[in-house]
């Protein structure tokens, strides 16, 4: 069906003379009359359906579109990214865990939704194949998928995070390195399944990173789903999620830091097309530096055949310094009275010159007072992350980028990475010296600075 | 022994109609184990005078010195005034979500003694002297002054004064918004103190009662932006019976009594 013709129906539908009477007993029971945004959306695997982005589009209202041109045509993707897979801990991955390739058209790659913009579809063109991570029973430490990039040449991924029923796993995809990537992940929480999956962009400068999380959430089942950016030139993440049964739990988190010169987008997009199901989305961001700029969009729709749906979004954003941008937008729609609730809120607040204050008459210097400000802000968040092994040295990272110190920066992003292979990571510097090959390429930059 | 001067203090505040001279020469000196009640009618640049003692970026300071014991307080940031012995207790806290009391405390304690107390004596002392103030130890773990009442707010400011030990402390309209008991609960910590480390205390304060549980030495009526007349206890005393009458402008009235 094209644009013009659904434009039709829904004109004759609305045009319809005689309206259906609502029950009084009932009176938020009937649906809408209204055509919903999932309607109008184009999906479709094949780029030529996608127009070509540009910023008179609602999508891309916020993004840069002219540096990020390279995603908008198909392309000969490079191969070159490094993909890995090991345990967060220890050196086996556990029970329960297995890795395959799947080649395109068959199953499971490409099940969960379909391209929702011109970038994705383009991924979906510039693969083959994709690495399938298939979760089931207790998976009893978390499994890490490294991603590395090795240089600019432009590259395309597929992942796909499977949890079989009643599995009970969490996954880590860290980025890394240098990279110009389209990537796609498409998350599939089985029945009754309780599925964690985390993404951190911690790509090097000069970095473009586009693509999205493509996710379903099946009856009875519980995702969390958190995306941390610090690093990268470019981040724009479009992350769809839809329910695949009733009673179903979505957490969507997400921790933003961008400095002079970035952009860093998160879209969330939570369809609620199942009964009963509860969704809440938190993304909280701070901006530092002339030029920084982030965009974050929620939306939320909730569809006739919903009711029962309890949805939040919220996202605050932390004005470090004049000159930073923070684009902040929810969207709420809601094509069912009967719910339990929808809220959204979403903030963009300057660094509160009072509390500095506060703490300096303390004693504190303006340095740690900033410090203690945004630790603040974050901490609540990086501890619903759920992942000590990673919330700490989160929190070092965001530390050393206050900081404005950049060998701090990448001391702390190591960290981050390197900790990953030992249940301690508190001040070991061999740490980074065993384990995954990222971590072994950036210990060596390191050195070389 | 420490002394505070205070030598002809000149300050404005930048506001919508322009620059506002609000401090017009302040002479005040307060000794160790002193305590001063500056009471003065609303607007008469009190609260001013505590915040510019303290570093406050909101005033300017356009002439005069603040020494403590010959040092220069106008040349330090807010911190470092804190660090030479300066404290501020707020009127109006400022809340700081996300960071706890007890990280507050130990940071802000650290900074001002140039060292972290270790772990056994710390916890020691905080709880102490969190009990002495009625302060229930869940407290300890909320995040500063983050939806506390306007009592808990003025307790958690006498807990910093009795944990970071000043050698002057400003107490700016420490008794509004609290009931009888918990006047007497603050109070007797800023008694408190000042026993045990011979604290100064300059009191800004529009209101009599106050001084029934914090005894001044000597009492200053503030008013334009200075300081207009100086007495002993009595002569609160005398402004509970008179009110500001006499240091207003023509037609104002306004009583000192709560």
């Amino acid at each position: 069906m094209t644009d013009t013709t659904a434009q039709e129906n829904s004109a004759a539908r609305i045009a319809e003379p005689s309206l259906p009477a609502a029950d009084p007993k009932d009176p938020y029971a009937m649906p809408a009359l209204m055509p919903s945004s999932a309607d109008r959306a184009v999906r479709s695997f094949d780029v030529s359906d996608h127009t070509v982005p540009t910023r008179k589009q609602e999508d891309f209202r916020y993004t840069p579109v002219e540096r990020i041109a390279e995603f908008f045509e198909p392309f000969d993707a490079s191969g070159a990214t490094e993909v890995s897979v090991e345990p967060l801990s220890g050196d086996d991955l556990p029970d329960g865990v297995e890795i395959s390739a799947v080649d395109k058209g068959d199953a499971p790659m490409g099940t969960v939704g379909l391209p929702a913009d011109r970038i994705e579809a383009v991924e979906w063109n510039a693969v083959d194949d994709a690495l399938l991570v298939r979760l089931h029973g207790d998976v009893s430490t978390p499994v890490l998928v490294s991603v590395h990039g090795v240089d600019d040449r432009l590259d395309a991924l597929h992942l796909i995070i499977a949890a079989d029923e009643g599995a009970h796993a969490a996954v880590v995809i860290d980025h890394t390195g240098t990279a110009r990537l389209d990537e796609c992940v498409e998350i599939i929480a089985g029945k009754n399944s309780r599925l964690s999956v985390t993404s951190l962009q911690q790509w090097d400068a000069g970095s473009k990173h586009v693509g999205g999380h493509r996710i379903t959430v099946g009856e009875g089942a519980e995702l969390r789903h958190n995306v941390v950016t610090l690093g990268g030139d470019i981040v724009r993440l479009r992350i769809d999620q839809d329910f695949a049964g009733p009673q179903a739990k979505s957490d969507m988190l997400g921790i933003y830091f961008v400095e002079p010169g970035q952009h860093l987008e998160h879209r969330t997009m939570i369809v609620h097309n199942q009964p009963q199901c509860t969704s809440r989305v938190i993304y909280k961001g701070a901006l530092s530096g002339k030029g920084a700029h982030s965009a974050w969009v929620g939306n939320a729709l909730i569809l006739p055949d919903a009711p029962g749906t309890d949805s939040y979004e919220l996202n605050r954003n932390l004005l470090l310094t004049r000159g930073a941008i923070a684009d902040s937008e929810p969207n709420l729609e809601i094509e069912n009275g009967n719910i339990v609730g929808a809220g959204h809120a979403s903030s963009v607040g300057r660094f509160d010159d009072e509390q500095l204050f506060y703490l300096q008459s303390r004693g504190i210097p303006e340095n740690v007072a900033r410090r203690l400000v945004v630790h603040g802000f974050f901490s609540e968040l990086v501890e619903q992350i759920g992942l000590p092994q990673i919330a700490s040295a989160l929190m070092a990272s965001l530390d050393a980028r206050l900081e404005g110190n950049a060998e701090a920066i990448k001391a702390a992003d190591l960290k981050l990475v390197s900790q990953t292979e030992g249940e301690s990571y508190a001040d070991d510097p061999d740490a980074a010296a065993h384990g995954t090959e990222s971590a072994n390429e950036q210990s060596r930059q390191t050195e070389e600075n | 022994m420490s002394t505070l001067q205070i030598i002809d203090l000149r300050a404005s505040v930048e506001t919508k109609e322009g620059r506002k001279q609000i401090l017009n020469g302040v002479n005040l000196t307060i000794e160790s184990g002193q305590t001063h009640a500056i009471m003065g009618p609303n607007g008469s640049g009190k609260s001013t005078l505590a915040y510019t003692l303290a570093g406050h970026p909101k005033y300017q300071v356009d002439g005069g010195q603040v020494l403590i014991d010959g040092e220069n307080l106008l040349e330090m940031t807010a911190d470092e005034r804190a660090k030479a012995g300066l404290f501020l207790a707020m009127q109006y806290p400022v809340e700081v979500p996300g960071v706890s009391m007890t990280n507050f405390l130990r940071t802000a304690v650290t900074a001002v003694q140039g060292e972290a107390p270790s772990i056994r004596t710390w916890t020691k002392e905080l709880s102490e002297a969190m009990k002495r103030l009625r302060m229930d130890p869940k407290f300890a773990q909320r995040s500063v002054n983050d939806g506390f009442s306007g009592g808990e707010k003025k307790r958690a400011e006498v807990l910093q004064l009795e944990l970071l030990k000043p050698k002057f402390a400003i107490l700016d309209e420490t008794d509004s918004g609290l009931d009888v008991d918990a006047l007497r609960i603050v109070s007797e910590g800023v008694n408190r103190a000042k026993e045990n480390t011979g604290l100064g205390i300059m009191m800004v304060t529009h209101y009599t009662r106050i001084l029934k549980y914090i005894k001044p030495d000597v009492v200053h009526v503030f008013a334009h932006g200075q300081v207009v007349e100086t007495g002993g206890p009595d002569l609160a005393d005398r402004l509970e019976e008179e009110g500001y009458d006499k240091y207003l402008p023509e037609g104002a009235s306004e009583s000192a009594l709560a």
